[in-house]
């Protein structure tokens, strides 16, 4: 699988998204179920499925779908297009 | 008048938020005279807030007009609002012109909210009556609690007592003022002439902790979600200097937390001062004094300055001795007059006499402090917020064709349905109509729901996890 699929994958089940939902429009605070609870849980996911942790002002500044691969590259995670 | 703001320095902020606006007592009094020139006294306001000055607004401004405001999420589920506006028939609504819908007209806007007025009539209240707010929000329960001004002026000065609060305070208020906590944040700094800072941020948003570091904050207010999220964020290994009071209410606090919060407070010279409350008793009723934060680890402490705590058991006699488990009584007068279900309940005077039945299981200690042990009632705290079990039965039957049971613990509420077909759009719909993310609940299918002969629900049978 690829590290964007598995993103992708991460955030369906962690937050219950229908499959059909676009998930580049996914963001904090305003999808369903992405709150502070959600929120804690998906980096707890992503820290286990990409075997990184995350500093603080990352987990902070973590609020859209973009984000979220733009700080998994500065974890040396790759993103190919 | 109210708090005696009007006996205020005019010029002294008193809310600031985290878009920048800035309210004086001043703007208070005067945004005051103008809502009370626009409305008729003793209506029944909606006030939809967010956690922001004109949310803040919403509440002085009925107050100071004699009008009598029930406090909701701006947010909540759009359907349980329209139920609720059926029933109770405010006659004004304020909230956030944003949400203005097409068609509605404001009669007046002020700092981003604006004040509609229905067309339903006023109807004869209660002269004792200031203030509702709902038992369950995020159920929509027709339920609301009844207050007095004078549990509200009795809480703000008991707070300020045991708090040891003055006009030098900042607090960062980020729990919801609808909630009962919040909004006891609100009004017991407003009383002393301090300076509350409100924010709908909360601490995984950056903002938050730019709004905190930027605005000298002298006290935090949680509850034992955030209290772990902040444990998790590593809170503990920063300083804080201008920080002297952190206080958590809205429910148990693990005991690992507890003690790591006790013990920085210590060694930061800063207060920890747990304390324990309902919606019922004007928000806080107990509080622990934060030199034995260290020695009585999750303990609930001891009545507030003006109330007393007993316990009785079964047969509602007193219990003298110490480590005996019965239901944790409050007298004070801050015992809200009693519920409404209807708008005629609200011409009920009080109905409590400064007697409030908590609903708490609780032990005494041989030192005369109070451990919460179990519930009576059937609600569970999730996320700080109260979850009516058998609400939430409601609603699942309600909108779908299922017999189903609602049992749980304050990390989950556990739902069980006789019938499997349906189990992922029920736990959707609980945490879409609550609005509580759906990780608080989990539907289990069992063949049948367990009655007794008499067709009561036999929840002792049901697993609670």
């Amino acid at each position: 699988m690829s590290n964007l699929a598995k993103y992708k994958k991460t955030l369906y089940d962690v937050l219950a998204i229908p499959e059909e939902t676009d998930c580049s429009s996914l963001e904090r605070g305003v999808s369903q179920n992405w709150d502070s609870v959600g929120h804690i849980a998906l980096i707890s996911a992503l820290e286990e499925a990409f075997d990184v942790m995350f500093e603080i002002e990352d987990l902070l500044s973590f609020k859209t779908f973009d984000q979220g691969i733009e700080i998994l590259k500065k974890y040396g995670i790759m993103f190919e297009d | 008048m109210f708090l005696d703001l009007n006996a205020k320095k005019t010029d002294k902020e008193a809310i600031i938020d985290s878009d920048g606006n800035v309210l004086t007592y001043g703007d208070i009094i005067a945004e005051a005279e103008t809502f009370s020139s626009l409305t008729k006294p003793r209506s029944v306001i909606f006030v939809l807030c967010r956690n922001d000055v004109g949310g803040c607004l919403g509440f002085t401004n009925c107050l100071l007009s004699c009008n009598v405001p029930l406090l909701l999420n701006v947010g909540m589920d759009s359907a349980l609002l329209e139920n609720l506006i059926e029933t109770y028939l405010p006659a004004y609504i304020w909230k956030p012109s944003e949400s203005l819908k097409s068609g509605e007209v404001s009669i007046f806007e002020s700092y981003g909210y604006a004040l509609i007025a229905t067309g339903n009539e006023v109807y004869p209240i209660h002269d004792d009556l200031s203030l509702l707010l709902t038992t369950s929000g995020s159920t929509g329960s027709p339920k609301l609690v009844r207050h007095s001004y004078s549990n509200i002026e009795a809480q703000a000065r008991n707070i300020s007592a045991f708090f040891e609060i003055d006009e030098t305070e900042r607090p960062l208020l980020d729990l919801p003022i609808y909630y009962t906590m919040g909004l006891s944040v609100l009004y017991s700094h407003l009383f002393v002439g301090a300076t509350v800072l409100v924010t709908d941020k909360n601490v995984l948003d950056s903002e938050y902790w730019t709004f905190l570091n930027d605005n000298q904050v002298t006290s935090i207010t949680n509850i034992p979600y955030t209290y772990e999220l902040l444990y998790k964020l590593r809170f503990l290994n920063r300083e804080y200097p201008s920080i002297r009071i952190i206080t958590q209410g809205g429910g148990k606090l693990k005991d690992e937390i507890y003690h790591a919060f006790a013990e920085y407070a210590q060694r930061t010279c800063k207060k920890f001062i747990p304390t324990y409350g309902q919606t019922e008793g004007t928000a806080r009723m107990a509080y622990l004094p934060a030199e034995y934060s260290l020695t009585k680890t999750g303990c609930i402490g001891k009545a507030i300055p003006g109330g007393r705590l007993y316990l009785i058991d079964e047969n509602g006699d007193k219990i003298t001795e110490p480590d005996v488990m019965g239901e944790m009584v409050y007298e004070g007068p801050n015992v809200t007059l009693g519920y409404a279900l209807s708008p005629e309940d609200l011409a009920l005077g009080d109905e409590r006499h400064g007697v409030l039945k908590t609903g708490d299981m609780v032990k005494m200690d041989s030192d005369g402090f109070f451990y919460i042990v179990g519930r009576k009632k059937r609600f569970l705290k999730l996320n700080g917020h109260r979850v009516g079990l058998d609400e939430c039965e409601q609603i699942i039957k309600g909108a779908f064709d299922v017999d189903c049971a609602c049992t749980g613990t304050d990390k989950k509420l556990m739902c069980y349905v006789d019938e499997d077909s349906s189990i992922e759009e029920i736990r959707r719909h609980l945490s879409e109509v609550t609005g509580l993310n759906y990780m608080y609940f989990e539907v289990r299918c069992l063949d049948k729901i367990p009655r007794s002969s008499t067709g009561k629900i036999l929840y002792s049978s049901l697993n609670k996890e």
